[in-house]
């Protein structure tokens, strides 16, 4: 790295301090990072440190700093984090959702009736092909659990009709 | 827990880190300025200070009132340990002299 950016990402680095303490150390801060940058150690190493330092005198409560400036830095820091967090978290549920045990498998299945995946599982009631079968009490998949209800909902002038399954909640 | 000598011999350098210790050691002869305390640091105990730890230990220091800045060299401020600054790294080192004789006579006993 050349002396002129080695120069320029220290002083970016400092730049993060505060003020009061630019005014007390930047310069002496600077020339001291000159000096160390002149026996060889790396710049790099210069700027994180005095990174690593800002973020401690920012966080550190003083008697001039009321202990809320601290308190919007860490809640700051925290919000960063949330959103990182946040923009990571879509993918997650997607990788939660894929089938890795029978159990699980049958959720999104069940939802295509007369799939091939299924050869041998009965007809559900209200499914397409047999629109108008009654509902089916004490079926042998779920004894005695409730058939599938439907549910119309206009939406935007046209009418929607939306099934829920008891199994899990969900419209298909 | 109660230290030897009460509040008056208190170690208060107990609790404001190694660098903190090693810039009041270094500054226990002469005033140093930062670029000669890590150079005098890297030659005493083998640290190398980060710039940025220097300058926060150098900011608790003054504030605890065990060093002071002296009027600007340039660019350069130097610092000088106080009375205070010395009494408390005198009481520090008497502690750190009592756990390190006390950890060889053990190691001694045990044969090690």
């Amino acid at each position: 790295m050349d002396d002129f950016r080695a120069t320029r990402l220290v002083e970016t680095a400092l730049r993060c301090y505060p003020v009061r303490w630019r005014r007390r150390h930047g310069d002496e801060a600077a020339e001291l990072a000159a000096l160390l940058i002149r026996d060889g150690t790396p710049a790099g190493s210069i700027a994180c440190s005095y990174l690593a330092g800002a973020a401690r005198e920012w966080l550190t409560p003083r008697p001039g700093r009321p202990l809320s400036t601290v308190a919007c830095a860490l809640l700051a820091a925290a919000c960063a984090l949330g959103v990182s967090a946040g923009l990571l978290a879509p993918a997650a549920p997607a990788k939660a959702a894929r089938p890795t045990s029978t159990s699980h498998a049958r959720g999104p299945e069940h939802c295509r009736s007369g799939s091939p995946e299924r050869p041998g599982s009965p007809e559900r009631p209200g499914s397409p092909e047999r629109p108008g079968s009654p509902e089916r009490p004490g079926s042998p998949e779920r004894p005695g659990s409730p058939g599938p209800t439907s549910v119309v909902i206009p939406v935007n002038n046209r009418t929607r009709v939306i099934i829920r399954e008891p199994a899990h909640g969900r419209p298909c | 827990m109660n230290r030897p000598g009460g509040r008056a011999g208190q170690d208060v350098l107990r609790r404001v880190g190694e660098a903190s210790v090693l810039i009041l050691i270094s500054l226990a002869d002469v005033p140093k300025h930062g670029y000669a305390l890590t150079q005098d640091i890297k030659e005493l105990a083998d640290v190398e200070l980060g710039p940025g730890t220097l300058y926060g230990a150098l900011d608790r220091l003054e504030r605890l009132g065990l060093i002071e800045s002296l009027p600007a060299e340039s660019r350069r401020h130097p610092y000088r340990i106080t009375a205070a600054g010395a009494a408390a790294l005198r009481v520090h080192l008497d502690a750190l002299e009592r756990v390190s004789a006390a950890g060889r006579l053990r190691l001694r006993l045990g044969g090690i």
